[in-house]
């Protein structure tokens, strides 16, 4: 992303004030920050969110800047998987229905109930929730949440994972079970994790660490792995 | 969106919210039971005028007046006259044995006489039709015929030389025919009732009307210019007949004709004012008049036709109770909703940013809307059916064989039944475009932080 600003309207500041940033595929990027200094508004503009910024965006060689709704949904659903501080959850729904979420908006097909069923028990377990298919997302703890939301997040097979603060609303000892998990992903593949942290376990299991401060980035040192 | 995942989502949806969607659905089953109830009844109670209580093989059909009274002048507006391919059309509706055209006399006429039976001589404007001589056939046997263009004329000094059915024309020397006359029982009634007690006259019997003859003017008139060259006619009453134009004289149909274009125009000849239909069987008679009205003509027969309106109308008003209730839940579908789509802010948001389409969004609210309305358009066809079936019990139970009782006092027609339901359908996913539209507004960022 090159010159990226954003402005929310009827906000006096600029909150991102002129992002350049290359990640490459395959890498993982994590972003600290302090609170309030825009890593939510920044991943909300690479996961296809919010659409009104300035600058130019790119995400695996398109631009993101006034894509139509269809095909930035088909971004949205194919390409970036999303996983909020707050696990976003329908909690109405059974996990295996919360995992699979995105299947129901894929307009390539991914093939009958069966295969899909199949699939969420295949995410469930990578995440540690093999058990988990039919519990309603209401029943569920804080750290086991989080993992449902990495499931859903993965159930496409994305190229690219964005996580907000994702164990921001956990406890010390969780959190670092959900950031191995993530860790371990993105070991396992060639998937790129971009995650706003100001938990340093994530900052550490990073392949490269910035700051955002008053709207820009800063390469951090690398703190070592 | 896939259609299975549409289904889920939709039936966890409706699954969850079902106590506000319930509350908006009362009003639907209520306005479609009642819309349902009047239209069987009132369909039924049609069927029943039509076909039981006036029953009739004859049907009265006349170009659909759309006349604009203004002050004491009327405007014409719409036509006032059947063509020949009119009449054409007419014949070729299933159930139609035949098509029997009247027509005005469009000039004025004169009668004069009746010192035979009145004791002196009279003289009075008279209005004039002719009709099919077929159309009384049954009634009258051959009296009721046309006359002038086979009658042979040959010369004559007195009546008697000319036949029972000719007289002798005086001054020109020859034989003429009668022209066979019918008049309304309305017109006997009229003279019997209030002329011949102002003007002290004898009292008619209709039986003995047959035979009554006098002269008529065909183009002359007492107040209006005549015609230089008038046909001078000696008419004599053949019967009376409920078919006749009910103030003033019928004449065969040709007889008529022939006068309207010497007297009038050529065109005067094929111009129609109305037609009767010989109809095959009582049964066929409302496909025919269903026919007969999406023609762009009238049925204006006596009774049938103005009953079968009656109920139309009242049918109508009752109705429109069901469909303002319709429309009144349709109003509280669309609350129900823009609340539902405030509570659900965040989860719609969830399911854009996994990949939902705006139009998905939209789509997703107006089918959960959709289903409520069919399910609630289902119930309240079942409330319909089920106070019909109430309502025929207390009726068999409580009234007396009334000579027109049906088994049934609702025609549940499976369309009917399935134009409400459809109703239902079509009033909550109205109801429920604008918050669709307001829920697939704005970013997915904005609604996944409850903005
Ligand atoms: N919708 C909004 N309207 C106005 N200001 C906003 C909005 N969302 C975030 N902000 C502001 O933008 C700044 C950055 O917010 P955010 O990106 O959430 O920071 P972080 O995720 O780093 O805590 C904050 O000052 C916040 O108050
Ligand atoms: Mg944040």
């Amino acid at each position: 992303m090159t010159g990226v600003r954003k402005r929310y309207p009827g906000s006096g500041v600029e909150v991102l004030r002129g992002i350049d940033l290359e990640v490459a595929a395959g890498e993982f990027a994590s972003v600290v920050g302090r609170s309030g200094s825009g890593k939510t508004t920044l991943l909300n503009l690479i996961g296809g969110l919010d659409t009104s910024f300035e600058g130019e965006l790119e995400v695996g060689g398109g631009s993101l800047r006034g894509l139509p709704d269809a095909e930035l949904a088909a971004y949205r659903n194919r390409k970036v998987g999303l996983v909020f501080q707050d696990s976003q959850l329908l909690d109405h729904l059974s996990c295996a229905d919360n995992v699979a979420l995105a299947a129901h908006f894929d307009r390539g097909g991914r093939g009958d109930r069966a295969r899909l069923r199949r699939r969420a028990d295949e995410v469930l377990e990578a995440v540690g929730l093999g058990g988990a298919a039919g519990r309603r997302a209401s029943t569920l703890s804080g750290g086991e949440r989080q993992r449902v939301a990495l499931a859903r997040a993965l159930f496409l097979e994305p190229e690219l994972l964005l996580c907000d603060e994702p164990t921001g609303n956990l406890d010390a000892e969780t959190g670092a079970a959900v950031v191995d998990l993530i860790a371990g992903l993105h070991a396992a593949g060639r998937l790129t994790v971009v995650a706003a942290t100001h938990d340093d376990a994530i900052a550490a299991a990073g392949s490269r660490v910035l700051e955002l401060r008053d709207g820009v980035l800063h390469e951090a040192a690398r703190e070592g792995r | 969106m896939t259609p299975g995942g549409m289904a889920r989502l939709v039936a966890a949806d409706l699954r969850r919210h079902w106590r506000h969607f319930a509350m908006a659905a009362v009003g639907i089953v209520l306005g479609v039971a009642a819309l349902a109830f009047f239209l069987a009844l009132g369909l039924q109670v049609r069927r029943v005028l039509l076909e039981q209580v006036f029953p009739a093989d004859r049907l009265e059909v006349a170009p659909r007046s759309a006349d604009l009274d203004l002050l004491a002048i009327r405007l014409p507006l719409g036509r006032d006259a059947l063509e020949a391919d009119d009449l054409g059309r007419l014949a070729e509706i299933e159930g139609v044995l035949a098509v029997r055209p009247r027509m005005r006399l469009t000039v004025p006429a004169l009668a004069v006489g009746g010192a035979a039976v009145f004791g002196a001589g009279l003289q009075s404007e008279v209005v004039a039709d002719g009709i099919d001589p077929e159309l009384l056939s049954g009634e009258l046997g051959g009296a009721f015929r046309e006359v002038s263009e086979s009658f042979v004329e040959r010369p004559c000094s007195r009546d008697g030389e000319c036949g029972p059915d000719a007289y002798c024309a005086v001054s020109a020397g020859i034989c003429r025919p009668y022209l066979p006359a019918v008049v309304s029982p309305q017109v006997v009634e009229l003279y019997n009732g209030a002329l011949r007690r102002a003007y002290r006259l004898p009292k008619l019997n209709p039986d003995a009307i047959a035979g009554l003859s006098f002269e008529l003017i065909i183009g002359a008139s007492s107040f209006a210019p005549s015609s230089t060259d008038p046909l001078r006619e000696r008419v004599r009453l053949v019967g009376v007949s409920e078919w006749a134009i009910p103030l003033g004289l019928s004449l065969p149909l040709g007889e008529v004709r022939r006068a309207n274009r010497r007297l009038d125009s050529p065109a005067a000849g094929e111009r129609f004012h109305s037609a009767i239909l010989e109809i095959a069987s009582k049964d066929a008679l409302p496909g025919v008049v269903a026919a007969v009205e999406a023609s762009g003509l009238e049925v204006s027969d006596r009774g049938a036709g103005r009953a079968a309106l009656l109920t139309a109308v009242i049918t109508a008003a009752l109705a429109l109770v069901g469909v303002v209730l319709v429309a009144v839940s349709s109003a509280h579908i669309m609350h129900v909703l823009w609340l539902v789509v405030l509570v659900r802010r965040r989860e719609l948001g969830v399911l854009r940013a996994v990949g939902a389409r705006r139009r998905d969004i939209r789509a997703l609210l107006v089918l959960e809307a959709a289903v409520v309305g069919a399910v609630a358009g289902l119930l309240g066809v079942v409330a319909a059916l089920a106070a019909g079936a109430a309502a025929d019990a207390f009726a068999g139970a409580r009234f007396p064989d009334l000579p027109f009782k049906p088994d049934s006092f609702f025609a549940f027609e499976p369309a009917l039944l399935a134009a409400v339901v459809a109703l239902a359908v079509g009033a909550c996913a109205l109801g429920a475009l604008a918050p669709a539209r307001r829920a697939a507004a704005g970013d997915p960022a904005d609604a996944l932080a409850g903005r």
